[in-house]
């Protein structure tokens, strides 16, 4: 009897597939081009990349509920993503996470997007129309070699489609409890049969989140946004692609500001109102010679500010760069550039944030080659290549790299390398001078300077990964890569030995860090993937032995416990009929020491209806195992009088009309 | 019951619970049983197809869009053949799609094609992602016979002799055409299906 029913269902889903199989050989051409195919089908050649690549595509983005970047991030094996508050971020990979954590390069659209003050992102000024994001390309591991200084341990590249692939009118709107209310319209046009551009503008409406006993953490904020691309050919072979960006947003936050005349904390808590704006203008011209050789040149001109109780301050930046890639006979690829930024803020001090000098203008000029060679064609790749920056803080910085790649079969390819990338002196490690206060005795706190420093210098790393990806099955991939991590002239709080209340910015700490990242993907059924993934990472670091003074012996263990040793996930995408789709996602995260933060687990779920071709409905609930949970804490700027923030339960629904 | 079943009754107490269904609660299980398959049936047919079920249909798609010579078939009814070379990664979809369909009268049907040699009765070849060397030999074994050659994700594509390779964009296929290599071998490709083809760099 059970023999006889699996037997029918399966003679059903055969001759269904007939039919289904008719209407496609039925449809006409360009009907066939308008079609996607499933993300759910069989998986594409398994990447050769020689590094730990991954790509969250537009439709992984949707499926997961993210409503920001972070949140899209966390779909990257590998990444540890941790949310401290409302708007703020710890986002890195292999280690050193903090909510301001300096070993990545994030770009968009080939615009860098980190701030040169700290060498990291401020991740809630970042966004664009959610549904305009073709993909997100994260390397985990140094991409020194072609992208330059910064990409120590990872380069995230958000790219946006382009504008002829975004026609039509696209309004999506929603809300819930925590994203109290969000929406964006989004048009896209053709001006003639060269010319495509689009339009839109978005706004969110997020609450706060809670303090641990539940209690608002007064940090609710909205952002707003609007911006265009253009993408016109002129020609078969030029392309010039013009977009740009403006935003605005109040965050609410809860800083502790320095003030002398208030003991015995020295601490004055503010409930600040602050606002980040931004605007930006791209533009890119890229000539194909061949299907082999093609350059790019790109210019932009970027703005940011920022005014809050403890920090104002305004930014511009102008970039210049040149990329040019062609042939060189039958098994050389080379890629080169060059590229010039200028970068120019203004702050204005106050007494817990103070920058000296107030105000400054830095130079950065970058050249780079690299040559793929195929050793033994389409089988054994070798890539050689290195970055030479110069910048105003430690002049010429080289970053060079070795990666070897082979494909012994279509099914599967082993990579390896060795590279050198360094993490260049941020604005601040020179010049901040931080007003803290700290607590030495019950009721007894003193107040200290934390100082940067002219002499600071650049971090560097040299980088051993392998890595392996296979396809053993039909319906299985895997992905492998292993990292180790040796670390010198790491940044470190040196105690002055004159004046224990004064510290300054070192480069005295070393150390290494080792791991593995491990993650799958299974198609169960045609309906029905899942995907799995695990991450582990030690971290051990140690004062330098030739350190000219012992550093603040609560940084090593500090940065030690800032990431978590174990991350586990596990996502679930189905197809369902009527056109609904359900997703799940599972994260375990190791606690961190740090902060304080106990190991966790939360489930995210996700379940969305296509109810015409037209109009889809969805539904999302985002951590719903816990009424509210911890996943970081403030470092060096006092938030919440020190105390973390915890994430609550939430739940949204969205609409999206395409016209 | 089977012993199988038993075993599994034992392990898992879900399972002991259909094992103890009978009279109407059978019924009505049996019943959301068959739904449910019925159901996943729908799905097949409104969920998006897969990469190469779409693939499939613009490869018959293509046949349409070509002019062979008049001697490519012998008369106005012989099939038209699709021609598979390196294994199928269509795994049987192409010939259920072509399964009952014509062009210009011709049936079309697919052959699993293991040695070139038996390659010369093709209208069409698919060529499963070849490696370069083998491409060159592919196209030296097929000569200037008219064949409309198809392959995938292909380097150096205008200097090899292929005449058209899928590309996937955004999720979409789309398909480059090297009309000069399609012209020599004598077949002639309608404008409207290279209007519709991702330029080629030059």
């Amino acid at each position: 009897m059970f023999m006889g029913l699996t037997a029918l269902a399966g003679e059903t889903a055969a001759t269904t597939n007939n039919t289904d199989l008719a209407q496609l050989a039925n449809m006409d051409i360009s009907e066939l081009m308008q079609l996607k195919v499933s993300i759910l089908g069989p998986s594409q050649t398994i990447s050769e990349a020689p590094a730990a690549i991954s790509v969250v595509r537009q439709e992984d983005i949707k499926r997961s509920g993210a409503q920001n970047i972070p949140e899209a991030l966390r779909l990257v094996p590998g990444m540890d993503v941790a949310q401290l508050d409302a708007s703020q971020w710890a986002v890195s990979a292999r280690g050193f996470n903090d909510v301001f954590a300096n070993k990545l390069l994030v770009m968009q659209d080939g615009r860098s997007i980190y701030t040169p003050l700290f060498s990291g992102v401020f991740w809630d000024v970042q966004g664009t129309m959610m549904e305009d994001i073709d993909r997100i390309e994260v390397v985990r591991g140094p991409g020194a070699t072609l992208w330059g200084a910064n990409a120590v341990n990872g380069v995230i590249n958000i790219i946006t489609r382009s504008a002829a692939d975004t026609q039509g009118l696209l309004v999506s709107g929603g809300g819930g409890n925590q994203e109290r209310g969000f929406g964006g319209v989004r048009y896209g046009g053709v001006v003639n049969s060269n010319v495509f551009f689009r339009v839109y503008g978005t706004y969110e409406n997020h609450d706060a989140t809670v303090l641990a006993d539940g209690s608002n953490a007064n940090n609710s904020w909205q952002m707003a946004r609007g911006g265009f691309r253009a993408d016109w050919n002129p020609t078969d072979d030029n392309l010039l692609t013009f977009q740009g960006d403006g935003y605005a947003g109040w965050i609410n936050q809860v800083f502790g500001t320095f003030n002398p005349l208030n003991p015995p904390t020295y601490t004055t808590s503010v409930q600040d109102d602050m606002t980040a704006d931004g605007a930006n203008a791209l533009g890119r011209w890229t000539h194909t010679f061949s299907d082999t050789a093609d350059f790019k040149l790109q210019g932009y001109y970027d703005y940011t500010g920022r005014d809050a109780a403890i920090f104002n301050e305004q930014r511009h930046t102008f970039d210049l760069n040149f990329q040019h890639e062609f042939a060189l006979g039958d098994r050389n690829h080379v890629i080169w550039g060059l590229g010039y930024r200028l970068t120019s803020d203004t702050e204005v001090n106050n007494p817990t944030v103070s920058f000296n000098p107030a105000s400054k203008t830095l130079n950065l000029f970058s050249a780079f080659a690299q040559d793929e060679i195929a050793l033994v064609k389409d089988r054994l790749r070798l890539t050689l290549g290195s970055k030479f920056e110069h910048n105003d803080y430690t002049g010429l910085e080289v970053q060079p790299g070795a990666r070897l790649s082979w494909t012994p079969t279509e099914h599967q390819t082993f990579w390896a390398s060795i590279s050198r990338a360094v993490r260049t002196p941020s604005r601040a490690e020179e010049s901040i001078t931080l007003m803290q206060s700290r607590q030495v005795a019950p009721n007894f706190f003193v107040p200290v300077t934390i100082s940067g420093s002219g002499a600071f210098e650049s971090e560097e790393e040299i980088a051993y990964e392998a890595g392996y990806r296979t396809e053993p099955f039909k319906r299985l991939s895997l992905d492998l890569a292993a990292f180790y991590n040796d670390y010198t002239d790491l940044r470190s709080l040196q105690q002055n030995p004159g004046n224990p209340t004064q510290f300054v910015l070192g480069n005295e700490l070393r150390g290494d860090t080792y791991g593995v990242e491990a993650s799958a993907t299974w198609k169960v059924e045609d309906w029905w993937r899942v995907q799995p993934a695990y991450t582990l990472l030690h971290t051990d670091l140690r004062a330098r032995p030739d350190g000219a003074s012992p550093p603040d012996n609560t940084s090593v263990a500090y940065v030690e416990g800032s990431s978590p040793q174990n991350q586990f996930s596990i996502r679930s995408s189905m197809d369902l009929p009527h056109d609904v789709t359900f997703d799940l996602a599972l994260r375990y995260v190791d606690k961190l020491p740090t902060y304080q933060v106990g190991s966790y687990f939360e489930l995210n779920a996700r379940l969305g209806w296509q109810i015409t071709k037209n109009l889809e409905v969805a539904l999302v609930g985002q951590n719903l195992l816990h009424d509210h949970h911890a996943e970081f804490g403030p470092s060096y700027i006092n938030t919440q009088n020190g105390n973390k923030t915890e994430i609550p339960r939430s739940f949204y629904g969205t609409i999206t009309w395409r016209f | 019951m089977n012993p199988n079943h038993q075993r599994h009754a034992e392990r898992a107490p879900c399972l002991a619970g259909f094992a103890r269904m009978q009279g109407p609660a059978l019924f009505v299980f049996y019943l959301l049983l068959v739904l449910l398959a019925g159901r996943r049936t729908v799905q097949a047919q409104t969920g998006p197809p897969s990469e190469y079920q779409l693939k499939a249909a613009f490869l018959y798609n293509f046949g349409k869009f070509v002019e062979w010579p008049a001697n490519a078939f012998t008369n106005d009814a012989a099939p038209l053949v699709i021609g598979l070379f390196g294994g199928d990664p269509f795994h049987g979809d192409l010939e259920r799609l072509v399964a009952n369909q014509n062009i210009r009268g011709h049936p079309v049907i697919v052959r699993q094609i293991s040695s070139l040699s038996d390659s010369k009765g093709c209208h069409i070849l698919f060529v499963n992602t070849p490696e370069p060397i083998q491409a060159a030999k592919i196209t030296n074994a097929l000569g200037n016979a008219s064949i409309l050659t198809v392959t995938e994700n292909i380097d150096h594509f205008t200097e090899s002799a292929f005449m058209i390779s899928f590309v996937m964009k955004d999720d979409k296929v789309r398909f480059e055409i090297n009309n000069e290599a399609a012209r020599s071998s004598g077949l002639k490709i309608s404008g409207k299906l290279l209007a519709l083809a991702l330029k080629p760099a030059k």
